[in-house]
């Protein structure tokens, strides 16, 4: 046997082998069907499953979405990926954004209304209608379907209804000497009652005060309780300039100027954290929040109550919620269309055995179907009373959370920043929001906005 | 044949002989190419494919309107148009320039000023250089996450150390008027260690006996610096100057994006910030290459001009 020594020239033959063996091998991938096409199961993006974590609650969610995608799967359909996305709930989280700029955007996804038109007016997403009969589209409640219909084809299902209501920290009202009986009903005590539980370290009313999509959410019922709107359904026109625009922006401004309300929010955004360690009194917050305390400080006491109204005006409050909608880019839409609608919106007793399960058990939260609310009645999570305030006192003051293109949101978050946080005129501040969406109006093509 | 010619000639005559009396020394000179090329091959490749094809792609991107769906409108220089009428693009242009204004002066006068401490023979000198250049190690996220609770508004440990004193109520990331100062001391805090490493690598190249000299002389200390330390730091103020403005401008994001989410009342959005909002939240991916396109001007700019001013750094007798 022959030894040979081996020469640079040898390595170096051996790189450029190595390194086109390489360039051949990712160029291949680059060919490749990628996740986002070609055979293979479908890709559902959300944040629920596999869940990382071990807590049981979300081990329970996770365990429910992949019972879901099982039950498809053993029926002999094609089968669904339940692909998990850190940080999905965030807005500004580009995973979606990026897969779909690349062509590469999973087959199903969850979104929230705030997103809705954006994919939407982009084309991306398939009419669920020929997939739902008529008994399942009566079947949830108008609020929850509206903002995801576009001339009567529905585009999404929700799964859920998140209301927004105050919760209050019983500890400290029972520190200040304050009872039930003293919960605010008008704005005007409210602010009162914030100022008054304000001290030390504790906040009296937390408003979001981070500029993005949530804190536009927050505002809204606000807008609405005065009888005004960001823009008009009917007339389609910009209306935040009215006085029930410029009133919730100066009730914003009223809240931090006077003290009532922090400019920053306590815990770093943890309402549990907040309540717990005595930093907050009253939070204006959604259904889900009742869901984290039940985990995370279940003997903790506090309550809530509805978002207080102007004078002369109503109460009203906002419902966010997650929706599933379809990839009409996506490998098999029609076949994602049908395990979409199949799960979340038929009127199989499967179909509704889910969602009492998702609504009812793992999530515990206000469910977007008729059938759904009756099957669950008081049991499972709704055992709890404030769940059962949640649905039957607060819900029935919902509107569906506004489906705003960016720039319009935009227009909006910036009035309530310079308000709030910049101590500017509300007055003016609406005026400047209402200029920025009429000219944005005066080319948008879409989707209606409601 | 006059001086000049003889002395050309003879050149001609050294360059001939040089050729033909090492036959091989040229084709070794080949050899040696060929090997370059093949190991920066890789290097070149990967630049190529992840660098300047997205760079061209951006600046191509710039005169579209794509919505980040599959929806592309040539529109030549709408973008940049758009750019020159929009108030919150200037809006975040002047705040970047006050951050920047902000940073890299005193991350300069900082991080020199560690250098010279850490220089010296202290008690514990490498534990306090480490200790200062960790947090430049630590994730950014972590260090914004951290400051946020530090602080909080009544409850974070700073808030209360400051309340101890009678200043109650600061909100340092809840008031427009605190909130970008704030932001700079945190990128400062970050970031000095770094350029503390930086300038403790100049002051070893400063030959000791240069102070030795201005001792005998009888120089003090701020003479010692002022005629000596500072013109022989001038190739490595000049790098410290250079990279601190782009990692300032380019940087900041993840800071930001943290510590106020741009607010309170916008006085936080960066121009990154706002390209990234323009790119991902509002899927104007055209727009956002175009602002991108003309940072990337605007800092090749500076850079040229910094590198005129400053002839690379370099002594003015290289």
């Amino acid at each position: 046997m022959s030894s040979r020594q081996i020469s640079r020239r040898d390595v170096l033959r051996l790189g450029a082998a190595a390194s086109g063996s390489l360039g051949v091998a990712w160029a291949t991938a680059g060919c490749a069907p990628s996740s986002g096409g070609g055979a293979g199961p479908l890709q559902f993006w959300q944040q629920y499953a596999p869940a990382p974590q071990q807590d049981p609650n979300l081990i329970a969610q996770s365990q429910w979405f992949l019972d879901a995608t099982r039950r498809w799967a053993d029926a002999g359909e094609r089968p669904v990926d339940m692909v998990y996305i850190p940080a999905y709930t965030d807005p500004t989280n580009t995973r979606l954004t990026t897969a779909f700029a690349s062509g590469d955007g999973p087959d199903v996804f969850l979104i929230s209304p705030g997103d809705f038109l954006r994919y939407y007016n982009g084309g991306v997403l398939t009419d669920l209608t020929p997939y739902l009969t008529q008994e399942a589209i009566d079947d949830f409640y108008p609020d929850a379907l509206a903002t995801r219909t576009v001339d009567g084809k529905i585009y999404g299902l929700p799964m859920e209804q998140e209301p927004l209501a105050i919760f209050y920290d019983v500890p400290a009202f029972e520190e200040a000497g304050l009872a039930e009986g003293d919960l605010p009903t008008t704005w005007d005590e409210m602010l009162e009652l914030g100022r008054r539980l304000t001290g030390g370290q504790r906040a009296g009313l937390v408003l979001d005060t981070t500029p993005s999509y949530y804190q536009n959410f927050t505002f809204y019922p606000w807008v609405w309780q005065g009888g005004g709107d960001v823009v008009d359904p009917d007339t389609q026109r910009p209306a935040i300039a009215s006085d029930a625009g410029v009133q919730a922006l100066g009730l914003f401004r009223d809240a931090v100027l006077s003290g009532a309300s922090p400019r920053t929010l306590p815990a770093g955004g943890d309402l549990v954290g907040a309540f717990t360690n005595g930093y907050a009194a009253m939070w204006q917050t959604g259904v889900w929040q009742v869901e984290a305390m039940r985990q995370n400080a279940p003997d903790h006491p506090y309550g809530i109550f509805r978002l207080p109204a102007p004078a002369g005006g109503e109460s009203v409050t906002v419902l966010g919620g997650w929706a599933w909608v379809v990839n009409n880019r996506g490998r098999d839409p029609e076949s994602a269309a049908r395990f979409t609608v199949e799960v979340m919106g038929s009127v199989s007793k499967a179909s509704i055995d889910a969602a009492v399960q998702w609504n009812g058990v793992a999530k515990g939260n206000v469910p977007a179907r008729r059938s759904v609310t009756e099957a669950i009645g008081n049991s499972g999570a709704f055992e709890s009373p404030v769940l059962q305030q949640f649905r039957d006192e607060i819900l029935p003051t919902g509107r569906g959370e506004p489906r705003y293109p960016p720039v319009i949101y935009k227009a909006v978050s910036n009035a309530i920043q310079n308000s709030m946080l910049g101590g500017a005129d509300p007055r003016r501040q609406a005026d400047t929001a209402q200029a920025a969406i009429e000219s944005y109006l005066r080319t948008y093509e879409g989707g209606t906005l409601l | 044949m006059s001086a000049f010619t003889v002395s050309r000639t003879a050149g001609r005559a050294r360059v001939g002989s040089a050729r033909t009396s090492t036959p091989g020394k040229a084709a070794q000179e080949r050899r040696q190419r060929r090997a370059a090329f093949w190991f920066l091959l890789p290097d070149s490749l990967g630049l190529l494919v992840f660098v300047v094809v997205p760079m061209i792609l951006a600046v191509v991107l710039g005169f579209f309107r794509m919505d980040g769906l599959g929806s592309f409108e040539f529109i030549g220089l709408g973008n940049y148009a758009r750019m020159a009428g929009d108030p919150q693009f200037w809006s975040s242009v002047r705040i970047t320039l006050l951050y920047l204004i902000g940073v890299v002066p005193a991350i300069f006068v900082v991080g020199l000023a560690l250098a010279l401490l850490v220089q010296q023979r202290i008690p514990f000198v490498g534990a306090i250089r480490s200790a200062l250049f960790v947090p430049y190690v630590i994730s950014l996220v972590v260090v914004a996450m951290v400051w946020e609770f530090m602080l909080s508004e009544r409850t974070g440990v700073v808030s209360r150390l400051l309340g101890a004193l009678g200043m109650n109520d600061l909100a340092f990331l809840g008031e427009p008027s605190l909130a970008l100062g704030t932001v700079v001391v945190i990128t400062v805090w970050f970031q000095m260690g770094y350029y503390m490493v930086i300038f403790l690598a100049g002051l070893q190249d400063i030959p000791g006996e240069y102070y030795e000299a201005a001792r005998i002389d009888g120089a003090n200390a701020w003479q010692r610096f002022r005629t000596i330390t500072l013109p022989l730091l001038r190739p490595t103020s000049f790098f410290v100057v250079v990279t601190a403005t782009v990692s300032v401008i380019t940087g900041g994001l993840d800071l930001v994006f943290v510590l106020t989410g741009g607010g309170p009342a916008g006085s936080t959005t960066l121009l990154i910030f706002y390209v990234y909002e323009q790119a991902f939240l509002f899927g104007e991916l055209g727009y956002a290459a175009a602002i991108g396109s003309v940072l990337v001007v605007v800092l090749l700019a500076w850079s040229a001009l910094m590198f005129a001013v400053t002839r690379g750094g370099r002594f003015d007798n290289d």
